[in-house]
């Protein structure tokens, strides 16, 4: 248990620091002094110190918003900020966030707190914040121009309500939205239940975490901000695989899990080697007889997921975004395929002008996640990463859901690598194989072929060592 | 009249004798050609010979081929090939020689003119016997000896000039016929760097990987290469060709080899604040325009001291009239040519007019000059910030980008054949520098030349590489 006095001096949360060097102490003085974060790990949960209880959630590489209360109310001071964001070891970022870091802090609240929550505005254009997905005066809502006046450049702007629905929500701002959004400014929400709740049952681990996406030229550091569609960085809270943690839980924990999706498309997340359940949505807790198992959900843009699953299967099982590409880091989009196209004596010619081409892609694009070749500064490659058994040749909105049977209550630790009992692994069969039967007609029985073309199938090559070059 | 007409002999030969010992020309040994050959020396310390013996000619040739054998041949001894070898220059010595003929003719005195009449009727004779010699020379052959004394010297220095001018033509085209191999060897290699990506682009679609149309556009590099080396190769012939004339090579001589590539640029251009009065004291031009002047003069001269008395002519003359026993009545012969009708102000208004157009000549000479060679060091400068811009800033960013590519490619950020396009923009970058490098040290020939006489002569064509439109890519 961590009192709120640790907080504010700044030992509560590891890495955290009270910053106030910017805006002074004195123009601050009526204010909760705003505590920044400068690391981007996953911060153990933060125990309410005081207000009503709850059971706190864990945020993917990220942490929890301290607060103080101030005559009943919970009130909280968030500093729109640019910031430095590490994505993955090799690679930062310029973005602006929220108190050090992008996403900002999670701020979790229980069902009826009143909150009043400090929005100050260091960025160099004016802001707001919009509370996504709850219910509070149309005056709090934060749309600039329409519920509001922007918070200008310097100042501080004062959201105060009720937290009146349990949930899982955002907050982002709702001004220049399209460059301040594409920036990296947003963070997560979470309202616990006041008490027992039919539809939301305790959980032993409780972890969230926003999607999203970023184009940051290779070799740059600033999101391109105009960038619609065809971004190249796809993360979990501005983590990409290998920066990612794992997800490490206790075997026979009940593990709830929340996902928003601050992305411009829809990420279908799945999870390896269990079923769970959709308990919750944008609108709320999920009706029972709505919900069924599932391995994969779709989150689409601006949709809250809340899933549930007993972690009753242990071992390290992959936890993704199931669109292959946004398991990847920076690629090339245009990079012709190269599969099956024959180098042999070509490379040398292309040397003469070149002297360090190297031949890549001619049997797949495995090479990228094994050779470790020079990249542009400040990127990472394509695939990457290394398990117990070699490259995992993944990037992106990839990590890991550890299960393990020693792993203590409370603990987030990684525990490492999970070792299967014998005879539980996949193994090389060394006998003889048979050469099996092939399809011979095409053309099918509805629309025979008039004549027989030599077929496409006739074609394919099959891949060859060609180590020699 | 043997006696008496020896008698004659002998007195005209004091007069003659007299001329002679007075300093009347002979032909030199070396032809005049003594004072070119050092003129050359001094300049720009090569050798000039004009061999007029075979025994001379064979040394010079063996000389020739020495320089020759000489692998790779150097700008200097292409100059000196071209000096000893060039035909067009020998013949220019041989002008020399007409013009030291000139010198010595008009040092010499006009042969005496003996005249005879003889009449005879029966036993009666009338015989006339004169030699006469034209006085009026003995004034005017010093003046006339002046004027061609300094037509010789001038003859001297326009061969000087012209050897100075093959040489730095020369010098040009070896530089003009180096960075066009230069070229060409790059163009190879950009070609077999081609030749891969088309090759590739065949694969790509025999792979199934590729459709028609991509591969087509693929091939365009291929395309390219295969224009801009046939480019290459024409402007190679071309400079090689006028290299290989200026040293007056044929056969087998013809096969020279030159070096890889062009001399580095060097750190710093020089400072050259004083050259505008340098080249003043220094141009053969204006040396040769002053000697103009001066021997217009000194004609100008001769023709007032004549402008009335064209021929005086006097000697003895001794008549005999009557029996050819009597003897002849001695006395002497005048003839002179009255100006009656042609007061000689017409030669006198023609020399002057040829006086003062001399004159307007060397003062346009000294103002082309002035000019010429602030042109010539001018562009001397501005070729060296350019070459030095291409070296310092063009080839390193395109090599920059080229790693980067190679780091984005490494990251399969792009493919093998944006890789091989973005070298097209290197390839400019480099033939760009190898011609910017070319123009330095024709430009800096052009300088030198500028300090002897009149630039003339341009590099050969440039490829069409560092024209804009190439330059836009794929």
């Amino acid at each position: 248990m961590v009192t709120r006095r640790d907080f504010f001096r700044g030992a509560g949360v590891a890495g955290a620091t009270l910053a106030a060097s910017a805006v002074s102490r004195v123009s601050l003085a009526a204010l909760p002094e705003p505590v920044t974060m400068d690391k981007a790990d996953t911060q153990p949960p933060l125990l309410p110190p005081n207000g009503r209880p709850y059971n706190p959630v864990v945020t993917l590489n990220g942490w929890t918003l301290p607060w103080r209360m101030n005559k009943g109310v919970k009130e909280f001071h968030l500093v729109a900020e640019p910031v430095v964001r590490e994505i993955a070891p090799g690679m930062k970022a310029h973005l602006w966030g929220y108190n050090g870091q992008s996403p900002g802090p999670t701020i979790e609240v229980v069902e009826g707190d009143r909150v009043r929550l400090f929005v100050t505005n260091r960025l160099p254009e004016h802001t707001t914040i919009h509370w996504h997905g709850q219910r509070i005066p149309n005056g709090m809502d934060g749309v600039g121009g329409l519920n509001q006046k922007q918070i200008p450049v310097g100042k501080t702007y004062v959201y105060e309500f009720v937290a009146r629905r349990p949930g899982t929500f955002m907050y982002h701002p709702h001004a220049d939205e399209m460059t301040q959004m594409a920036m990296g400014m947003m963070g997560f929400w979470v309202t616990h239940p006041k008490g027992q709740h039919p539809l939301i049952d305790p959980v032993d681990r409780d972890f969230c975490f926003l999607l999203n996406a970023f184009d940051i030229d290779p070799g740059s550091y600033t999101p391109k901000v105009n960038t619609m569609l065809d971004f190249n960085l796809w993360m979990w809270n501005s983590r990409s695989f290998p920066g990612i943690d794992s997800l490490n839980v206790r075997l026979n924990d009940k593990v709830r899990i929340r996902i928003g999706n601050l992305t411009m498309t829809n990420h279908p997340i799945h999870l390896h080697g269990h079923e769970f359940l959709v308990t919750g949505t944008d609108g709320g807790p999920t009706p029972v007889s709505t919900r069924w198992y599932e391995v994969t959900t779709d989150v689409a843009v601006g949709q809250m997921r809340q899933i549930e699953l007993l972690a009753d299967e242990e071992g390290d099982w992959a936890f993704h975004c199931h669109k292959s590409h946004h398991t990847m880091n920076a690629m090339g989009h245009d990079v012709p395929t190269m599969i099956g196209v024959d180098h042999r004596g070509l490379a040398k010619q292309i040397t003469s002008l070149i002297p360090e081409y190297m031949v890549m892609g001619e049997r797949g694009m495995a090479d990228m996640g094994e050779m470790e070749m020079p990249l542009p500064d400040n990127t990472l490659p394509m695939m990457t990463g290394t398990g117990p058994y070699g490259p995992v040749e993944m990037g992106g909105m990839f990590t890991v859901f550890k299960v393990r049977r020693e792993q203590k209550p409370g603990d987030y630790k990684d525990p490492g690598w999970y070792k299967q009992p014998p005879g539980t692994q996949a193994y090389e069969w060394t006998g003889p194989l048979a050469e099996p039967a092939r399809f011979r007609s095409e053309g099918g029985q509805s629309m025979p072929l008039a004549t027989k073309s030599p077929g496409a199938e006739f074609q394919v090559r099959k891949p060859k060592d060609h180590s020699g070059h | 009249m043997n006696g008496t007409l020896q008698g004659l002999q002998g007195r005209a030969s004091v007069f003659v004798g007299a001329m002679i010992l007075g300093g009347c020309a002979t032909f030199t040994p070396d032809g005049g050609f003594g004072s070119v050959e050092q003129e050359v020396r001094q300049r720009i310390g090569k050798d000039a010979i004009w061999p007029r013996t075979d025994a001379e000619r064979e040394a010079l040739e063996s000389r020739v081929a020495t320089l020759l054998s000489k692998r790779p041949l150097s700008a200097d001894d292409a100059v000196q090939v071209a000096i000893l070898n060039n035909r067009d220059l020998r013949a220019a010595f041989a002008e020399l020689g007409i013009a030291e003929a000139d010198l010595v003719q008009a040092g010499r005195l006009p042969n005496p003119h003996f005249s005879m009449f003889r009449a005879k009727l029966g036993h009666d004779y009338k015989i006339e016997q004169a030699l006469t010699f034209n006085v009026l020379s003995l004034v005017t052959a010093p003046l006339a000896f002046e004027v061609e004394k300094r037509r010789f010297a001038r003859a001297q220095q326009s061969v000087a000039v012209e050897v100075l001018r093959l040489a730095s033509e020369t010098r040009k085209a070896w530089i003009a016929a180096v960075a066009s191999e230069e070229t060409v060897r790059y163009m190879r290699q950009v070609l077999r760097a081609a030749d891969a990506s088309a090759e590739l682009a065949r694969r790509m679609e025999q792979a199934g990987n590729w459709s028609r149309l991509a591969r087509a556009r693929e091939h365009g590099f291929y395309a390219d290469a295969a224009l801009y080396l046939a480019r290459a190769e024409h402007a190679q012939s071309a400079a090689r060709e006028r290299l290989t004339r200026l040293m007056g090579l044929w056969g087998g001589q013809a096969g020279y080899e030159l070096p890889e590539r062009l001399p580095d640029l060097p750190g710093t251009a020089s400072e050259r604040p004083d050259i505008e009065r340098q080249a003043i004291a220094q141009r053969l031009d204006i040396r040769a325009a002053i000697l103009e002047t001066e021997a217009v003069a000194r004609n100008l001269d001769l023709t007032e001291t004549t402008r009335f008395i064209n021929v005086l002519e006097l000697g003895p003359a001794r008549v005999l009239e009557g029996e050819k026993s009597d003897p002849y009545k001695k006395g002497y012969e005048i003839a002179l040519e009255l100006p009656l009708f042609d007061w000689g102000t017409a030669r006198v208004a023609k020399a002057e007019a040829i006086y003062w157009q001399a004159l307007d000549r060397a003062a346009q000479t000294a103002i082309n000059a002035r000019s010429e060679v602030r042109e010539a060091y001018r562009s001397y400068r501005l070729t060296h910030d350019i070459a030095k811009h291409y070296r310092d800033e063009i080839v390193p960013l395109r090599k920059r980008i080229a790693e980067e590519n190679l780091l984005r490619y490494n990251g399969m950020l792009i493919g093998v054949f944006d890789l091989l396009s973005d070298t097209r923009s290197q390839i400019l970058s480099v033939t760009g520098y190898v011609e910017a490098l070319r123009d330095f040290w024709a430009a800096d020939a052009d300088l030198q030349m500028a300090m002897i006489g009149r630039v003339e002569g341009t590099l050969g064509p440039k490829t069409l590489l560092t024209q804009p439109e190439a330059a836009a890519g794929h």
